[in-house]
């Protein structure tokens, strides 16, 4: 089964996965026309800023057993098999935060969804485009990053190319070398300028 | 192999689920005093007021024994517990053997001297029944008084706020939720509340009630008298274990249990509200009795009942609250010791309503207060939990833009 997968090292902070994720949750499916809708919708994905400004596209690990799943006070979060993506019912969920207190990665938001009833403030996280999944594409985030800090794949061969990047790197010819040269020199400006500004 | 578990709360029905999925075969009973199907107990308040009916509280399916073939014996309690012949007997005279058993029965709500058997509409919150009767007396009701400024007592009067019922709290402290918050939050959950209506007595107890069947008026501490026509008492709860004797079984405030939920008697688990384990934070025993803690507990319970040695890290004491316009999450030790080792770092934001107070303990964290803000919360008490080192600033950590990637080198 593929599955998202996050490389951080890649991540340049645009935030278009945000968008392209607010935007495949919306009832239009189409940027110009979702934000006007009501209500407005929101991400899944968040690209925090680190201690250096440098990107990190935060989204659901989708974790099991999954914290959020075990402290949800009304049983609203269930495990869909099919797609091992961890749900929240939006007309069970009671929008008491105890998935708030439970995520160790701080990914549940609460507002209003058009998922949920009209006026109804639920929690809301990634539900890794099960809709999208079963119209053969891919999640909206990973269609959308240019920089290979999100991809959709199997995780064995996932795995597989990071233990080749981690190998390389280890062989002496290889030495200094970063699995991800470009980024890795954006992220090393980044945290100059931070160092800078400082100053 | 014969399992027993008493108590069919969130602990009691989470150990049953763990124990089935290690050991589909094994003989399974569970007794519980409740007779309505598991239900979630922080709900209630949302019941009473009146954002959900009770077809919303159950958490499991009516066929939730069947399906994982329990032999349930609900609306009995058991009386007493006999550790060297293993078995138990129940208020209706039956006599329950067991080679596993798991103590899961929750807490009672403490009384007071002043109730007194007969004076109707005084009412404790802890179960559904307690709260459909609340619901069946509600129209009558136009003064309502809130004893108690706990987690349920604020629940209650919460509830009754959005009723639109007239609602008086009395509280021992200066503000509701003194347990759970310091100063600065406990004075802007205050404000919030009185702000929606809610008065509130501090410093005041009663002393007595008057009413002939119902109770029409409160006598307090300081001398004066209050008209009121029902009664919440929310002044804590206590490990319901008094069918537990103990000299054979290891009690403090509540049952102690080691890190595989184990009590001193062999074979013999406790999880939950009665449990006592130890706390992440203090690194010494205590009651944690939160819904999160008694999933934990029990799951953890019901594996090493089903033989699965699976140790438990810990409990750690949290809580999150959404009271009006203001969202509450706190978590660990939030009243450090006076000692050089703690340092405490907050940050308050008047303009945005943002509050926000860390405890460590050397270099790691140990307590949050976050008032609003709160999403990124469960990172924090993450850290907590793991009692990772941590070397990032602390500045950082109480900006509202920390997140995960904050963390990451
Ligand atoms: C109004 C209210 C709001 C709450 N809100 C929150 C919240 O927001 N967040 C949070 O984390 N926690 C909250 N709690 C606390 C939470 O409900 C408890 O921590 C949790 O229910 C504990 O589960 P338990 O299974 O240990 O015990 P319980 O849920 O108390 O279940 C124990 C069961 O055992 C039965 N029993 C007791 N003695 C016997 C006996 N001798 N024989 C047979 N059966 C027996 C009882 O009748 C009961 O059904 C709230 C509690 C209340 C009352």
């Amino acid at each position: 089964m593929k599955k998202v997968m996050v490389h951080p090292e890649r991540c340049v902070g645009c935030m278009q996965c945000m968008a392209a994720c607010a935007t495949a949750h919306s009832q239009t499916k189409c940027l110009l026309t979702a934000i006007a809708e009501t209500p407005l919708p929101k991400p899944r994905v968040h690209v925090g800023a680190g201690l250096y400004g440098e990107g990190f596209p935060n989204r659901c690990r989708h974790c099991d057993p999954a914290p959020c799943l075990l402290a949800c006070l009304p049983g609203a979060i269930s495990r869909h098999r099919d797609t091992d993506t961890v749900i929240i019912n939006p007309d069970i969920c009671i929008n008491c935060a105890s998935c708030a207190m439970a995520c160790p990665f701080g990914v549940i938001r609460y507002h209003q969804d058009m998922t949920a009833a009209p006026g109804k403030t639920v929690a809301v996280k990634c539900d890794n485009c099960m809709a999208r999944q079963r119209a053969g594409l891919n999640p909206a985030c990973v269609e959308i990053c240019k920089s290979g800090a999100l991809t959709f794949e199997e995780p064995a061969a996932g795995l597989k190319r990071k233990t080749d990047e981690v190998a390389r790197s280890v062989s002496v010819c290889a030495e200094g070398l970063p699995s991800a040269p470009g980024f890795a020199l954006l992220n090393a400006v980044k945290k100059a300028q931070a160092g800078l500004s400082k100053m | 192999m014969n399992y027993v578990i008493v108590g069919n709360g969130v602990a009691g029905i989470s150990a049953a689920e763990a124990i089935r999925q290690l050991d589909p075969g094994g003989r399974l009973t569970m007794i519980a005093a409740e007779t309505f199907p598991p239900y979630c107990r922080p709900m209630i308040s949302l019941l009473l007021e009146g954002a959900v009916t009770p077809e919303k509280l159950p958490i499991r399916p009516p066929s939730f024994y069947e399906q994982l073939q329990i032999q349930p014996i609900l609306g009995d309690s058991v009386v007493s517990l006999d550790v060297p012949n293993r078995m138990m007997h129940t208020r209706q005279g039956r006599t329950v053997a067991f080679d596993r058993l798991l103590i899961a029965t929750g807490a009672d709500p403490n009384p007071i001297p002043a109730m007194k058997p007969g004076m109707k509409n005084v009412f404790f919150m802890r179960t559904e029944v307690q709260v459909r009767q609340m619901l069946d007396v509600l129209p009558q009701v136009r003064q309502a008084l809130v004893l108690g400024g706990g987690l349920v007592g604020f629940k209650a009067a919460y509830a009754l706020l959005h009723r639109g019922l007239q609602a008086t709290m009395l509280i021992r402290s200066d503000y509701p939720l003194a347990m759970q918050v310091d100063d600065q939050a406990g004075k802007m959950i205050l404000k919030e509340l009185v702000g929606h209506g809610l008065e509130v007595k501090v410093g005041v107890d009663v002393t007595g009630f008057d009413g002939v069947e119902k109770v029409t008026r409160a006598h307090l501490s300081d001398g004066t008298d209050l008209p009121c026509d029902l009664v919440i008492v929310s002044k804590g709860v206590s490990p319901a274990l008094s069918f537990v004797s103990g000299d054979q079984i290891k009690v403090n405030q509540g049952i102690v249990v080691d890190e595989y939920l184990a009590t001193t008697a062999a074979g013999i688990f406790a999880a939950g509200d009665v449990a006592e384990a130890r706390d992440i934070t203090r690194g010494t025993c205590r009651i944690n009795a939160i819904w999160p803690e008694a999933v934990d507990q029990g799951r953890l319970a019901g594996m090493n009942m089903a033989g699965r040695r699976v140790a438990y890290r810990g409990s750690l004491g949290r809580n999150v609250i959404r009271i009006f316009d203001l969202d509450v999450m706190t978590g660990g030790l939030v009243h450090p010791p006076a000692e050089p080792a703690y340092e405490v770092h907050s940050a308050l934001d008047l303009r945005r309503r943002t509050y926000r107070k860390l405890v460590f303990h050397q270099d790691r964290l140990v307590g949050i207060i976050m008032v609003n803000a709160i999403d990124q919360g469960g990172i924090l008490l993450s850290l907590i939990r793991s009692r990772m080192p941590l070397a990032i600033p602390r500045e950082q950590m109480l900006s509202p833009a920390f997140n995960y990637r904050t963390l990451l080198r």
